[in-house]
């Protein structure tokens, strides 16, 4: 089971008030109601805070899709799945 | 030479479709739509006037009637404007809200302006259900992507078309006829509803062709969403009323994206907003160099006044000149402006629109010297002015003095006849050009339990113009944390809307009010900026 896509899936819930959103690596901000770049703040700061890690500014407005950021978040983990 | 109005018709709607197919353009591509995939379909004048004409039908099968309140929560896109259309063909009154808005301020609106019908899509539902039990006048909600009913009132807009012809008799819609009803928001209590009639099209069409200088064979993009005043002025009923075609992009924000347009799309003319392009400002200048802009002649920018490092950006990297032009949701079209013919003084607002007739005022009602600070008001009678505010009658009033239209903004004018933007005289929020009213803002966090008062303010931004920044006293023996400040902001992003949400929280022990009882905002400011406080004879003890 890919532990990291599910507790993404529920950040994204919490971030953007929706208990339907269904993720994928594909899954891009044209996918989900709501992110934009004002929401994306808020997604970020609910990222950081779930997995306790911080991401540099570049990795903030880099990620192309959540298959990105969900890699991003693996490598910073102490113990990588 | 054609007119505008012919045979008295006032009906922008008419005027947008079915007056441009006996034009002799209906084959025209009237709108280029743009998907965030970049997917592109072209709606020519005559498919335009098919589809709004299926929304009219619908419309009156479902009993709906003129002056009866029709509402869409909708992204961008091709649907969300053939129901505009429809609307305004059967004088019913359209009001657009933005996609990002949550249960507040859905409520606020939809309550306040009693409106009967909805069109939303399936992953809007959830908001909308959750607030439907207090809209007693919401009968029905019509879901775009909902291939069947899901009840008697939760219906198909599918099934619905099919049901529907693509033939429709506008009726003669005379210029005062209730047309688009804009919510804007204000220092004190709920957004009001801003109401404009058909009249309007005179001032949306003028402007469009003498201010944003827009020529029959241009391609036009305006990027606003039709949730702002802007998107519908100058989204939706400049450009098609005038025959032009126009794009329409569904995607967000995105230097690279929106330079592909410009170039592939040969844009001519390109209206915008300053914080996008101070956001394209902070892309390295070597983007811009793989992009050929030959054919975009003039770019407009509208929402907040435009720093002067902007336009030298501007010349230096695109080399093209940015007009800013000024007006607000109650003007409803470009009252002053900068504009190709006039030279450009940065950072001014520029000159007013021909038939404008802009004053500066001071308290006592009298014309102020040039170069003296006021009120900036507008002589009453222009085309696109707002007829009242929804069920604020005494609010209008209040706006008017010896025929004069008060801006609620504080600006002077120089020997030349240049206007120059101060600031707002009321503690309205411009954010990234989204008017946001404090009062909305501290009423969600109020509703949490950790928050004991809240007094928010706009702070300068270099990016937004003004960022909200909200001072919170928190309940007895709690501690800040990063926690609390997501769950605050993910209150305000929710129920309000996401271009409310606070870009910083201070914690104080008290905030600030008047004997009684209003919030002194002017402290919060000189708190934030380190200014001294002034006059603070009045703070509750």
């Amino acid at each position: 089971m890919d532990t990291t896509m599910d507790a993404l899936t529920d950040v994204f819930r919490q971030v953007f008030d929706n208990p339907g959103i269904s993720l994928t690596s594909e899954t891009t901000a044209n996918d989900v109601d709501g992110w934009d770049s004002l929401s994306h703040i808020n997604l970020i700061m609910a990222i950081e805070l779930r997995f306790n890690i911080t991401f540099s500014q570049k990795e903030v407005f880099g990620f192309k899709n959540v298959g990105d950021m969900a890699n991003c978040i693996r490598g910073k983990l102490p113990h990588a799945e | 030479m054609e007119t505008l109005i012919n045979d008295g018709q006032y009906n922008i709607a008419h005027i947008c479709t079915g007056q441009q197919c006996g034009a002799g353009r209906a084959d025209k591509i009237a709108i280029r739509w743009i998907s965030p995939t970049f997917e592109r379909t072209d709606y020519s004048y005559q498919s335009l006037e098919k589809a709004s004409n299926r929304v009219a039908n619908l419309l009156e099968n479902l009993g709906i009637r003129p002056g009866e309140r029709v509402f869409t929560f909708l992204p961008k896109s091709p649907e969300l404007i053939f129901i505009f259309l429809g609307i305004l063909k059967i004088q019913a009154i359209a009001g657009i809200m933005f996609s990002s808005f949550g249960e507040d301020a859905l409520l606020d609106r939809l309550g306040d302006s009693g409106a009967c019908l909805l069109f939303t899509r399936k992953s809007y539902l959830r908001k909308i259900r959750s607030i439907w039990p207090q809209l007693p006048e919401l009968k029905k909600v019509i879901v775009i992507d909902l291939p069947q009913d899901e009840s008697n009132t939760i219906l198909s807009y599918s099934k619905l078309l099919s049901q529907a012809g693509e033939t429709y008799k506008v009726p003669l819609t005379s210029p005062e006829t209730p047309s688009v009803l804009h919510y804007t928001s204000g220092s004190t209590g709920k957004p009001k509803g801003v109401q404009h009639v058909h009249r309007s099209i005179l001032s949306q069409a003028g402007t469009f062709r003498e201010i944003l200088n827009v020529r029959d064979n241009d391609i036009f993009w305006c990027t606003a969403d039709p949730g702002w005043v802007t998107g519908v002025s100058y989204g939706i009923v400049g450009p098609l009323s005038q025959g032009v075609t126009q794009i329409q992009y569904g995607g967000n924000f995105q230097a690279e994206a929106w330079f592909t347009i410009l170039q592939d799309e040969k844009v001519n003319v390109w209206y915008s907003a300053p914080t996008a392009l101070r956001m394209l400002m902070q892309e390295e200048a070597d983007l811009y160099r793989n992009f050929d802009l030959a054919h975009l002649r003039d770019i407009f920018s509208v929402g907040e006044p435009l720093n002067p490092a902007v336009i030298d950006w501007s010349r230096q990297v695109l080399h093209k000149e940015i007009y800013d032009t000024w007006f607000q949701t109650e003007t409803g079209t470009i009252m002053i402006s900068n504009h190709p013919g006039l030279p450009i003084r940065p950072g001014s607002m520029g000159k007013p629109y021909q038939q404008i007739e802009a004053v500066i005022l001071n308290e006592m009602g009298s014309v102020v010297a040039d170069m003296e600070q006021g009120r900036l008001c507008l002589k009453a009678g222009w085309p696109s002015m707002f007829v009242t505010y929804l069920n604020r009658a005494d609010q209008y009033g209040n706006k008017f003095n010896n025929g004069y239209y008060d801006t609620g903004d504080v600006a002077y004018r120089d020997h030349d006849g240049y206007f120059w933007f101060v600031g707002r005289s009321d503690d309205v929020i411009n954010t990234s050009g989204h008017l946001v009213g404090p009062f909305e803002i501290e009423s969600a966090l109020l509703e949490l339990d950790e928050v004991a008062e809240v007094g928010v303010i706009g702070a300068p931004d270099e990016l937004m113009y003004e960022k909200v920044v909200a001072f919170i006293r928190l309940k007895p023996n709690l501690a800040w944390s990063r926690e609390l400040e997501l769950k605050l902001r993910l209150q305000v992003s929710n129920r309000v809307s996401t271009n409310a949400t606070p870009q910083e929280f201070r914690i104080v022990d008290t905030i600030p009010k008047n004997k009684s009882g209003k919030i002194m905002r002017r402290v919060l400011k000189s708190w934030y900026t380190g200014q001294a406080t002034g006059d603070i004879s009045t703070l509750e003890e």
